[in-house]
């Protein structure tokens, strides 16, 4: 307990009136202690929640096809499936960061990369980073539980290779985010009000992505186009990975072309940054 | 309350189904002004409705069956799920994340002095149009479920439908209008619109997928407490499966013990609201 | 306009005891916040309003005078219904406001100059016609009010547009409009010119005096601009730390604070040194204003006027701001 609510002039009669002060601290204390756990609940129902009504579907879908798997996934792997995502989505997700941008750049703010020796690509990754460290060091702990709740669902690899290629996913998987939500809110400098456009892609992703069940269960054509684009580094590949369910070959031709994504959102950012900032001042800002 | 009863007696029925008229055209008006956020709101909505279809034709590509729901059966259930919420996000959902923000800027009280019943006021006075294709789509979907399902609607499961479709709007708004109504007293971490997005998540699939051992206590929950598993499942039910009596007459009651539970919060929050100010 | 028999005779408005108290308390994020709130030890209570009593006929117009804070809006907001009082009564056209019946908020109008009512996006009128359907106006005398009203207001030609786009002053008009087209008998402005030019707080001065003359509708009003309620009204009541201080006619206010006079002197060249041996002295360039109580003008003249160098000098009354503000600071230990 870091700060105990002021509390009002108090005068102590002896005994009695210093217990009375303690139990008032005390009573303080304590609502202070349990509306915080209140707001923490509900916090973790709102996060997983919608996971619990997939886990019943998902075990309502199995019962009812009578197959113990679809498209190679066992009902057990599906469900693992849908918390890994979480795990990606953790490292890939951005938000505010395009919307950021465009705003930035409809206020005119922008402006302080082009007289200060400071590029804003670098420079927000450099805050996204830190942000993100942040927030995952929070999240450690709820996941933590939440993975040990649901333990009988996952049987985790043990080859350490599979586990570094994993981390190694995410990592890529938040560099991609990154560049990818960049190279979109530079949109801004050509559009004045991006934010719906922004929610439209935000949607479509989050079903590109995998994150709504495995892409594989698209079946047949459907997965392999979804699986060419590379939305799928952001919630997809880094949890099939760790479930296991990619050949060694398959991992690094996976991770060599994210790598190559990176590397076009990058040159994409670059070259729109030059142009937008280049438009930016030729209106004035 | 306050002017009720004299309400009543100068105010027809009427006037208020015109009130909801003007508002309705006037919110219009407003949408058209921003003619080109209108369409993009109305294209994710389209992009949502595909993902969720594809989603679940997904599903029925690889079963024939959700507890007990066959394909025409669930895509009945998904057509009422999504005019539903489309209803509620036209006609309650702005309103009601507005309420907050009229509480914080003290614009509350403008509406406390029209000579009208302020509930009615507050809770229909933005119509919310680019939600309103989503009704549309709803029924379609439910209409294409019925005609493929081929059974006849007899007017037992028609009416027993639209009673508990009733229940379930009142269930919704009422939650949404005691969560908006706690404004008055406090300011929330979590945002209107994320509460709602969890209650919607519950109404989002039938209720029978919580059979499970383990998520009994979840289905006693949100089936007795607050009732969020009810308000979708029941009139699907009603409609392509089995007509129940006891949970249509107990969704029927909840919904009826819900409207009136907001209401009672609502005049509360009005009442500390004009305590409080000054 | 209807009038119920009860007010018919007697007052427009009438308060007696009125006392509103309340507690405050930090409202924060969180339901951390909200819990810590009923712990009745963090809170501390606020005397706004104390045992204000005061009538005000039909058709009269009156202007609540204090600084801020000081209960004006509150009691205003009593009278309006919105606020209950901790104690006392108040009748307004018969009607008891905080209860708040249909028929006794047809007949009111509340204004606040610092918020706003109008759809922000749609032209006023639309929210005229909204405006009507909350009312259940009857359309022919909608009609009517309305052309009289934006002929008054003189605004024909920017009701179609968007609220958004008109200037301050052009959607106070639009607000007073809105309130009036009900032909309210009892019309309560809360700072209705705030950040208004002269011009556009002229016209408003012009039009509330028409409006009040035409339908004998009685106005209070809350400004902190003594221009308009020179305009405007003869009577004042002026509350200081929520008691009602002074009630009366606006020349009695300066009678009884304005104890002082503004002695202004021009003179050729520079002043000369020493003139705040006479008292408070304000010199600027070649002018020096010399700032008397009553009783020591005709002294100080004689003894300036032979001054070397004096090429004009004159006796003024001070500022009514100046007078008004006085008289808030006598009625209370802090402004």
């Amino acid at each position: 307990m870091s700060s105990v609510p002021a509390l009002p002039a108090f005068r102590p009669a002896g005994v009695l009136g210093a217990a009375r002060k303690y139990l008032r601290i005390f009573r303080v204390s304590l609502v202070e202690r349990l509306a915080y756990r209140a707001d923490f609940l509900l916090g973790t129902v709102l996060r997983f929640l919608p996971l619990v009504t997939s886990v019943l579907l998902w075990s309502a879908v199995y019962r009812g096809s009578g197959n113990d798997t679809i498209e190679g996934y066992t009902c057990r792997q599906v469900i693992a499936y849908l918390l890994l995502v979480h795990v990606s989505r953790m490292f890939s997700s951005m938000p505010g960061l395009a919307s950021g941008i465009a705003r930035e750049i409809r206020e005119g703010t922008v402006k302080r990369y082009l007289v200060q020796p400071l590029d804003l690509q670098a420079h927000l990754l450099a805050y996204r980073a830190a942000h993100k460290v942040a927030y995952i060091v929070t999240s450690v702990l709820p996941y933590a539980i939440l993975f040990w709740l649901m333990r009988g669902y996952f049987e985790w690899p043990g080859e350490p290779m599979v586990w570094g290629a994993w981390l190694a996913s995410l990592l890529l998987g938040f560099l991609l985010g990154y560049l990818m939500e960049f190279a979109l809110g530079l949109l801004g400098f050509w559009f004045l009000e991006i934010s719906s456009f922004l929610y439209l892609v935000n949607t479509v992703s989050f079903f590109l992505s995998g994150h709504l069940m495995p892409l594989d269960l698209f079946g047949g054509r459907m997965a392999m186009f979804l699986k060419e684009l590379p939305f799928q580094y952001l919630a997809y590949f880094p949890a099939s990975v760790i479930l296991g369910r990619e050949s060694t070959e398959s991992m690094v031709r996976g991770l060599l072309v994210e790598c190559g994504w990176c590397l076009a959102f990058f040159v994409v950012g670059r070259i729109a940054l030059r142009f937008g900032l280049r438009r930016f001042s030729a209106f004035g800002g | 309350m306050e002017g009720g009863k004299d309400a009543g007696i100068r105010r027809g029925l009427g006037s208020y189904f015109r009130l909801l008229g003007a508002f309705g055209r006037f919110s219009l008006n407003r949408e058209m002004a921003f003619r080109g956020n209108f369409l993009m709101k109305v294209l994710l909505e389209v992009v949502w409705l595909g993902i969720l279809l594809l989603f679940f034709h997904t599903i029925f590509r690889n079963t024939s069956r959700i507890e007990g729901w066959n394909e025409y059966q669930y895509l009945f259930f998904l057509g009422c799920y999504y005019a539903l919420e489309g209803l509620i996000e036209t006609l309650f959902l702005e309103n009601c994340v507005e309420f907050g923000e009229l509480v914080r800027t003290g614009n509350l009280d403008f509406f406390l002095l029209k000579p009208i019943d302020e509930q009615f006021l507050l809770s229909f006075r933005h119509i919310d149009w680019s939600t309103a294709p989503k009704i549309l789509i709803g029924g379609a979907l439910m209409g294409f479920g019925l005609w493929e399902l081929a059974e006849p609607v007899t007017l037992a499961r028609l009416g027993g439908f639209l009673v508990a479709l009733a229940s379930g709007i009142a269930m919704a708004y009422s939650f949404l209008l005691m969560l908006a109504s706690t404004a008055i007293w406090m300011v929330r971490n979590q945002s209107l619109m994320e509460l709602w997005w969890l209650f919607s998540s519950l109404m989002r699939y039938p209720r029978d997928i919580y059979e499970e051992p383990w998520a009994v206590l979840i289905q006693k929950v949100f089936t007795f407490l607050l009732p969020a598993l009810l308000v979708v499942s029941v009139p699907a039910e009603a409609m392509v499966r089995i007509l129940e009596p006891a949970i249509l007459g107990w969704t029927i009651c909840a919904g009826f013990m819900m409207l009136l539970a907001s209401r009672w919060v609502f005049r509360k929050a009005i009442r500390s609201y004009r305590s409080a100010s000054s | 306009m209807p009038v119920p028999s009860a007010s018919r005779s007697g007052f427009a408005i009438e308060a007696s005891h009125l006392c509103r108290t309340y507690r405050v308390g930090q409202k924060k994020a969180g339901l951390l916040a909200s819990l810590r709130g009923l712990w009745k030890g963090e809170t501390r209570t606020v005397e706004a309003v104390r045992d204000v009593s005061f009538q005000i006929g039909h058709g009269e117009m009156v202007a609540f005078l204090g600084p801020n804070g000081a209960g004006k809006t509150t009691t205003l907001k009593m009278l309006a219904g919105l606020v209950y009082p901790t104690s006392g009564t108040a009748r307004v056209l018969g009607y008891t406001p905080w209860e708040r019946e249909d028929s006794f908020r047809r007949q009111f109008s509340l204004v606040m100059g610092q918020k706003n009512q109008l759809w922000w996006d749609l032209p006023a009128a639309d929210s005229f016609e909204l405006h009507r359907e909350i009312y259940s106006l009857d359309r022919a005398r909608f009609d009517r009010t309305l052309g009289e009203l934006v002929e008054l207001f003189g605004v024909e030609k920017l009701t179609r547009q968007p609220v958004r786009e008109l200037s301050l002053g052009e959607r106070m008009k639009m607000e007073l409009i809105a309130s009036l087209l009900h032909e309210p008998g009892v019309l309560l402005l809360d700072e209705p010119t705030i950040g208004l030019d002269v011009v556009a707080q002229s016209t408003i001065q012009r039009c509330l005096r028409e409006y009040n003359q035409r339908k004998g509708a009685t106005i209070i009003l809350t400004s902190h601009y003594m221009r308009d309620v020179e305009a405007l009204c003869s009577r004042v009541l002026m509350i200081v730390q929520g008691a009602l201080q002074y009630d009366g006619q606006l020349s009695g206010l300066l009678d009884r604070f304005g104890r002082k006079k503004l002695v202004r002197l021009q003179f050729e060249g520079a002043v000369p040194v020493g003139l705040d041996r006479f008292g408070e002295c304000k010199i600027t360039g070649p002018v020096a204003e010399l700032n008397l109580e009553k009783s020591r003008v005709a002294q100080t003249l004689s003894a300036v006027v032979d001054m070397p160098g004096l090429v004009d000098l004159s006796v003024q009354d001070p500022p009514l701001e100046d007078v008004v503000a006085m008289a808030f600071g006598s009625g209370a230990t802090q402004p």
